[in-house]
Order: C-alpha cells, then sequence, then structure tokens
C-alpha cells in the first residue's frame, strides 16, 4: 500500500513537471537557447546585424537606386546540419521587399521559361554576397561555451573587389540549455 | 528560526553554483517587478519621446542621445546611445520599427539584439531603415529576466 501511494506521488511529480507544448512568438524572449546549435534567433540577430552593416557602407550606398545582387556560395562549416537560408533570407528579403536590391535567381523552371520569351535577356550582378558559418567550442568545468562565427562578404563583380565584410559572434555559455533572455 | 534556514538554504542555493556577482543580479532581478517593454520614440524635430513601462530598468538604463541622420541612398539612419548607469551588469534587449510621417508602421526589425553592458558601459544602437518613407524610429527595449 505504502509503495502505491509513493509511486502515485512521484508519477504526479513526473507528470506535473511537463509542459505542454504551445506556440511562441518566433521573434519573443521565451525561445529556447541551446548551447549545442544555431538557433533561429541566432540568424535572426546575426542577419539584421549583418543586414544593417551592409545599408550603411559606402560602397553599397553608391551602387544607385537598386544594383542587382546575387547570391554565392554560403557554407556551413558547423558541426550541425542547416540551410544556410536560414541566414540568408533574413537579409535579402528586407532589401528585395524595401526595392533596395534586384535579387537574381537562378531558379530552373524561370530560366526554362525565359529561354522560350524572345527578347528576354538577364542583367549582369552588381555584387554578390558570399560567406561562411564557423563554430568555436570550449568547457570550463561542467560550464559549455559555443561561439558562432557568422561572415559574409559582398564583392563588386566590375572590380572582383570585396567592398564590405563583416562578422558577427554569437556566443552562448551555460550548463545546459534553457528557455529566454 | 524557520526564516533564517530558508534564508540560509536560499542564500546557499544561489552562491553554491555562482560567483557573488552573478548571486547579487540573480537576486536583484528576483526582486524587480516583471519586465515590460519601455520605447524610446524619435521626434521630427531631432529630439525623442521615453516611455519607460519598467521603471527599475529605466532607472538603470540610461538613453543619453539619439542621432538622426540621412544616407545616400535617401534612407534615414538613427543611433541611440545607451549608458547603464547601475553597478551591476544589464544585458539590454533591443529591436526597432521604423514609422512613416503619419505614424504607420513602414519597417519592423522585430527579433530581440542582445547586448550585455557591463556597470557604466555605453553602448550605440544603430537602426537604418530601407525605405525613404520610413521618417521616425522607435526602439523597443527590454531587460533580460
Amino acid at each position: 500500500m505504502k509503495n502505491t501511494f509513493t509511486a502515485l506521488a512521484l508519477a504526479a511529480i513526473l507528470v506535473g513537471c511537463d509542459t505542454p507544448a504551445t506556440y511562441k512568438d518566433a521573434d519573443g524572449r521565451q525561445l529556447v537557447v541551446s548551447l549545442d546549435k544555431v538557433d533561429i534567433q541566432d540568424f535572426a540577430t546575426a542577419g539584421s546585424t549583418m543586414l544593417q552593416s551592409m545599408v550603411t557602407s559606402p560602397a553599397f550606398n553608391r551602387a544607385g537606386a537598386n544594383p542587382v545582387l546575387q547570391v554565392g556560395q554560403i557554407t556551413n562549416d558547423t558541426g550541425t546540419n542547416f540551410d544556410t537560408s536560414m541566414l540568408l533570407v533574413k537579409i535579402t528579403s528586407p532589401l528585395v521587399n524595401a526595392g533596395r536590391v534586384r535579387l537574381l535567381e537562378s531558379d530552373p523552371v524561370a530560366t526554362a521559361a525565359r529561354n522560350n520569351t524572345p527578347g528576354a535577356s538577364v542583367p549582369v550582378a552588381d555584387f554578390v554576397l558570399k560567406g561562411k558559418i564557423l563554430e568555436d567550442r570550449a568547457k570550463s568545468g561542467s560550464t559549455k561555451q559555443s561561439s558562432f562565427v557568422f561572415q559574409l562578404t559582398l564583392v563588386e563583380v566590375k572590380t572582383s573587389l570585396a567592398v564590405w565584410q563583416q562578422e558577427k559572434i554569437v556566443t552562448k555559455q551555460g550548463t545546459m540549455n534553457s528557455i529566454g533572455f | 528560526m524557520k526564516t533564517k534556514l530558508s534564508l540560509l538554504a536560499l542564500v546557499f542555493a544561489l552562491s553554491s553554483c555562482t560567483t557573488i556577482i552573478e548571486t547579487g543580479n540573480k537576486i536583484e532581478k528576483t526582486l524587480s517587478p516583471p519586465d515590460a517593454v519601455n520605447y524610446v520614440t524619435t521626434k521630427p524635430d531631432g529630439g525623442f519621446t521615453p516611455q519607460i513601462n519598467d521603471q527599475r530598468f529605466g532607472d538603470k538604463i540610461q538613453m543619453l542621445a539619439v542621432r538622426k541622420s540621412k544616407l545616400a541612398s535617401g534612407c534615414m539612419q538613427v543611433q541611440f546611445d545607451l549608458r547603464n548607469g547601475s553597478y551591476l551588469g544589464q544585458t539590454v534587449n533591443v529591436s526597432f520599427e521604423w514609422l512613416g510621417a503619419d505614424g504607420s508602421i513602414t519597417e519592423r526589425q522585430g527579433n530581440w539584439m542582445t547586448t550585455p553592458l557591463e556597470p557604466g558601459a555605453l553602448t550605440t544602437i544603430t537602426a537604418v531603415a530601407l525605405k525613404p518613407e520610413s521618417t521616425e524610429c522607435r526602439l523597443r527595449v527590454l531587460a533580460s529576466r
């Protein structure tokens, strides 16, 4: 009887600790902060910081009203697998939607349609955006630290010169994953 | 006696895993009221309007200056100078929205950008508009829990 009560109490405690899944604002403050991977809010932070830096660069401002931008190679050199468009879209979508750049797309369907359209032509890119995502891990006792390094370069096509470069490091430290900031 | 024991247990629990400064931070944050978002909105005359909803945080973080300028692209750039005026490290989270001349929201950067600030440290938050119709900037400032 005593054992049954103990088991029931333990079960109640365990069940009571569970948190049912709920929807959260992707831009909110109650997101999971992981030590071992790049979180969605890390992409947002890095993307918005780099976007702000790029649009204030002299080369970008000299390029006229809406230069043609092409996305080059973005390498993921971290230990976790993710699509680099998680970062890129944070930069390109505000620029495209505000009419600040014309983004060159290499979609095969669009290319095939263009090939069948007489007189259609593709503009030459003014800039190519390329980059790399790296990671660095350190540990002291039970405290783990992960740094994710986002590096982007804007290359001017006509000169092949890097006209803007930015590095944003997101560092997280702790003993376990947590929620929010 | 019971209260003393509870306090001792609390202090022990807080200090056993962390440094004294972190313990101080934790105690202060526990005593703080629930966090609310604070706003600073630029005005056409070059000034700014603060809206402090979290008074404890508002007392610690000072808005020193706001600079507004127009870039070569015709878009606005605003820089906010923030200072941690408290004796403890604070973490400031900021995001911003751009407003048109009629007060409507024209652009939004919704995600929170985190900036740890040492006591007395100063940081400059730069917001750049992407659309020429964005004229005023509303900075959202939130303390970490």
